[in-house]
């Protein structure tokens, strides 16, 4: 990779968001709505919140409930995902059961989890679980049953057991996979997050969007979308990173010299 | 079948004296059935018995389809025999074990694990200290010819590099047997060529018993002891056949030996005689 090519791959995104704003600022000026505030006003905005310990708050309640939310799902959909890769039983027995899950929107479930279990956490961080579990458990699958027979094989013959099997060779073979089911979780996770806000509205990010929204204040309303945009931007970001290390061994171009010169 | 004028007793003197030769592994009488998907059973592998003797390189050479991997895997104990059954040491083989080390066509290496990672799994698997397993492991991968290679990852080399760490790989765990399935089939024509040249160099060293799946005659002839020579649906033995030719075997040398030469002549006319009689029934 050449020195400019490096910069232009940093500089591109920024330039998009410039752009970006660019054209909302002119597209603003030009509607002059009460609903549409100007990029300006809305960026404005942005330090008011953040300076506003009461939303600060709110929004670190529901970082703190995706967070929680997306580590539960994780840590039960990746062992779940690879038994059924590996299992046929296992998958048989859970096939059926996600197949009608996957498709149900997770938020059309909320009003019924709220019956049940409130309008509190709870509640919340289980539909964020449930939004993320279901992309893990199916990358996760795909990622065990293509596992090398062979591969497998070679360390029965080491004196693995089924068990070490699976957590030593299914698992970091398969992680690739995984963690590609794990990035379109994160954004999921976000996304539940919000959502079981906006319809369970007591507290977090999603509540001090709509609360904005009922009392017009729309340079508050649009300010929130950019902080949830850029929390998400941000959290692929990082996440996006440590995959990339994590299975640097896998990446397909990789420039190691071949050569030790 | 007339095989080869034996001269065996001129041989004999140029191999190191040996302990009277013990059946390493004894397939007894197995015979392998697989259910094909339209429900009807296919015949792979038919009454198959022999016996492979301690330190003997055995090639079990066949067209393709004619189950030699499978008995190769029945010996490995990653597949089990529906009847019949294979024994190493007396000791009936139910599982996959550290005494018996496969080397796949596929190399099969941990591709998260770089080359030393891969070559030191076994014997830390087997309870061998780190830093010894290291210092083996490295005089291992120096001995397949991986020097300066250690850090890298299987996706940055070549298959018949690949082929040298995944053989490095199974020694490191000190099989009692080698499973060679096809390891080279793989490979183009030179790399094939050095990586026969190169195992045999190292098998020669310490002979352990080889057990080798092949369809190249040039291949088998060379390298073993014994060619098991097998033919299609259902997988039997046709014969088996002593390779008489003298150890250390220089490739050089052994293309211009007439013995050698005859082996392999022999050997393919057998091939195309099952061949044709196939073709006529």
């Amino acid at each position: 990779m050449t020195w400019s090519a490096a910069i232009g791959r940093r500089v591109a995104p920024l330039l998009a968001c410039v752009g970006l704003l660019a054209a909302w600022q002119v597209a603003a000026l030009a509607l002059k709505n009460d609903g549409f505030p100007t990029a300006f006003e809305a960026m404005r905005a942005v330090p008011a919140i953040l300076g506003d310990k009461e939303a600060l708050i709110n929004i670190l309640a529901s970082l703190r409930r995706m967070t929680i939310g997306f580590a539960a799902a994780v840590a039960v959909s990746i062992p779940l995902g690879l038994l059924m890769g590996r299992s046929r039983a296992v998958a048989a027995f859970f096939n059926p059961l996600l197949m009608v899950i996957y498709p149900v929107p997770k938020a059309a479930l909320m009003p019924i989890i709220m019956l049940w279990l409130g309008v509190g956490d709870i509640a919340k961080t289980l539909v964020i679980f449930l939004g993320v579990s279901l992309p893990v458990i199916y990358h996760s699958f795909e990622g065990a049953k293509a596992v090398e027979e062979k591969m497998l094989w070679s360390g029965a013959a080491m004196g693995l057991s089924s068990v070490q099997r699976l957590v030593r060779i299914v698992l970091p073979a398969a992680m690739p996979e995984i963690l590609t089911g794990c990035r379109t979780g994160l954004v999921l996770a976000l996304i539940t997050m919000i959502t079981s806000e906006m319809i369970a509205r007591q507290s977090g990010a999603g509540n001090i969007l709509f609360n904005a929204l009922d009392m017009g204040q729309y340079d508050t309303v649009f300010a929130m979308i950019i902080i949830v945009g850029a929390m998400g931007i941000g959290l692929d970001a990082a996440f996006e990173k440590v995959r990339a290390r994590l299975v640097r061994w896998s990446e397909p171009q990789f420039d190691i010299p071949l050569s030790f010169s | 079948m007339k095989v080869l004028p034996s001269r065996s007793s001129e041989i004999m003197a140029q191999v190191p004296a040996q302990q009277p030769a013990t059946a390493m592994i004894e397939i007894d009488r197995v015979s392998q059935i697989f259910q094909t998907s339209a429900r009807k059973d296919h015949l792979a592998l038919s009454d198959i018995s022999l016996a492979i003797e301690e330190g003997a390189f055995v090639s079990i050479l066949g067209p393709s389809g004619c189950g030699k991997s499978t008995l190769l895997y029945i010996v490995g104990g990653f597949v089990s025999p529906t009847s019949g059954s294979a024994k190493m040491k007396g000791k009936t083989i139910t599982a996959p074990g550290p005494d018996r080390g496969p080397v796949f066509q596929e190399f099969a290496l941990f591709p998260w694990k770089t080359v030393l990672g891969n070559v030191m799994y076994g014997p830390r698997q087997q309870g061998v200290r780190a830093t010894e397993a290291e210092a083996q492991s490295r005089a291992l991968i120096e001995m397949v010819g991986l020097k300066g290679y250690e850090n890298f990852f299987p996706k940055e080399l070549s298959g018949g590099m690949k082929q040298r760490v995944a053989l490095a790989r199974t020694l490191a765990y000190h099989p009692e047997v080698l499973l060679m399935d096809e390891p080279f089939g793989a490979l183009d024509a030179h790399t094939r060529t050095r990586l026969q040249n190169d195992l045999l160099n190292i098998w020669e060293r310490d002979r352990k018993t080889v057990l080798f799946v092949t369809h190249s005659v040039d291949e088998a002839v060379f390298l073993s002891d014994k060619v098991v020579m097998m033919s299609r649906s259902p997988g039997r033995i046709r014969q088996v056949i002593d390779i008489d030719l003298p150890r250390p075997r220089r490739r050089t040398e052994l293309l211009l030996d007439p013995r050698y030469q005859k082996y392999v002549v022999d050997i393919e006319r057998m091939f195309d005689d099952s061949d044709e009689a196939g073709a006529n029934a």
